[in-house]
């Protein structure tokens, strides 16, 4: 990997880890725009068959085995993270397969 | 602002998701034209930035909280293709592993928070990419965020009403306007944090968001 792309990554990832890590963490808890409207025009609950998905290892935005807090948010936010990353770099990779380069731009 | 599970009709989700997956099957055969090795960690770190800061719900009015939508940021940074593409992967990680967003509405939420809001973005992409954006990229910028959010919120209205989700008692023009008046307020921050994101990342790394159109910038033959 180049040293432009390395630093691309790591400034990158610090950015997010810090913000899905500690930020996020201080977040309000107040509903989103979306659950409010739905609260303020009286939308009681799903009118259709809801689908569940099984919580595998996060409920919502905490681990599953350790509930609310710090912690649990942060190991969350930053697996989610860097879930995101991983498929971001493997089909980012497979586009640009076979692709140099563009010449024409210095790069450090 | 993602559609729970339950809240859309088969036939309105089913609809939603042969769009949705319709434009990203076109991104993936697009977005080979807009690729550059260099793009590749700038992709993935957008991705990892937008799941992020979708965590952190800001107040917006009493009782109520926003966060970013991040499409539109995308559109601008890596254009509507490489967009589309980012912000599905971040979709589908939250409804899959997060329970955030219903998976049967997942197309509904790609469409509202990624097709569109991209494609407003990939507009602006041109006036951000000239050597000096100046007052008039920012205002440009700042209205088509606010408008890029309260278009996906109305438009998630719209398909509650299509979906027969919205109390019979509630005159549709109330809901649209409800709902789009409170993501007014979430739009002026998606404008100005977009703005603030696309500026640092011009400055850190113009090439990755210039991608295969370097040469031409280099040349001084921008398109």
């Amino acid at each position: 990997m180049t040293a432009y792309n390395r630093r691309t990554l790591i400034v990158g990832l610090a950015i997010a880890v810090l913000i899905a890590g500690v930020v996020s963490y201080f977040a309000s808890a107040n509903p989103d725009g979306l659950e409010k409207a739905q609260e303020e025009l009286g939308v009681a609950g799903p009118a259709h068959q809801a689908v569940e998905v099984p919580a595998v290892a996060f409920q919502e935005y905490n681990l599953k085995w350790l509930g609310e807090g710090f912690w649990s948010n942060a190991i969350a936010g930053v697996v989610g993270a860097l879930v995101v990353l991983a498929i971001l770099l493997g089909v980012g990779r497979l586009l640009a397969r076979g692709k140099a380069r563009t010449p024409g731009a210095s790069s450090n | 602002m993602h559609i729970a599970s339950g809240f859309l009709s088969p036939p309105v989700w089913a609809g939603a998701a042969v769009v949705s997956g319709g434009a990203l099957a076109a991104s993936l055969a697009l977005a080979r034209r807009h690729m550059d090795e260099r793009r590749v960690p700038l992709m993935g770190v957008m991705g990892a930035f937008i799941f992020a800061a979708q965590m952190v719900n800001f107040p917006v009015l009493p009782g109520t909280s926003g966060h970013l939508g991040g499409g539109f940021l995308l559109g601008i940074l890596l254009g509507a293709p490489l967009g589309i593409i980012v912000m599905a992967s971040v979709l589908a990680v939250q409804a899959l592993l997060f329970q955030d967003g219903g998976v049967e509405a997942l197309g509904a939420n790609i469409f509202m928070m990624g097709v569109m809001p991209c494609l407003l973005g990939a507009a602006v992409r041109g006036l951000w990419l000239r050597p000096k954006p100046g007052a008039a990229t920012y205002a440009v910028t700042l209205v088509l965020g606010i408008l890029a959010v309260v278009a996906g919120a109305t438009g998630v209205i719209l398909l509650l009403w299509l979906s027969d989700s919205l109390p019979h008692s509630i005159s549709l023009v109330h809901a649209l306007g409800l709902m789009g008046g409170i993501h007014a307020g979430i739009g002026v921050v998606e404008g100005v944090v977009s703005a603030a994101v696309v500026r640092f990342v011009l400055t850190m790394r113009r090439e990755a968001v210039l991608g295969p159109l370097a040469a031409d910038y280099a040349k001084g033959a921008a398109p």
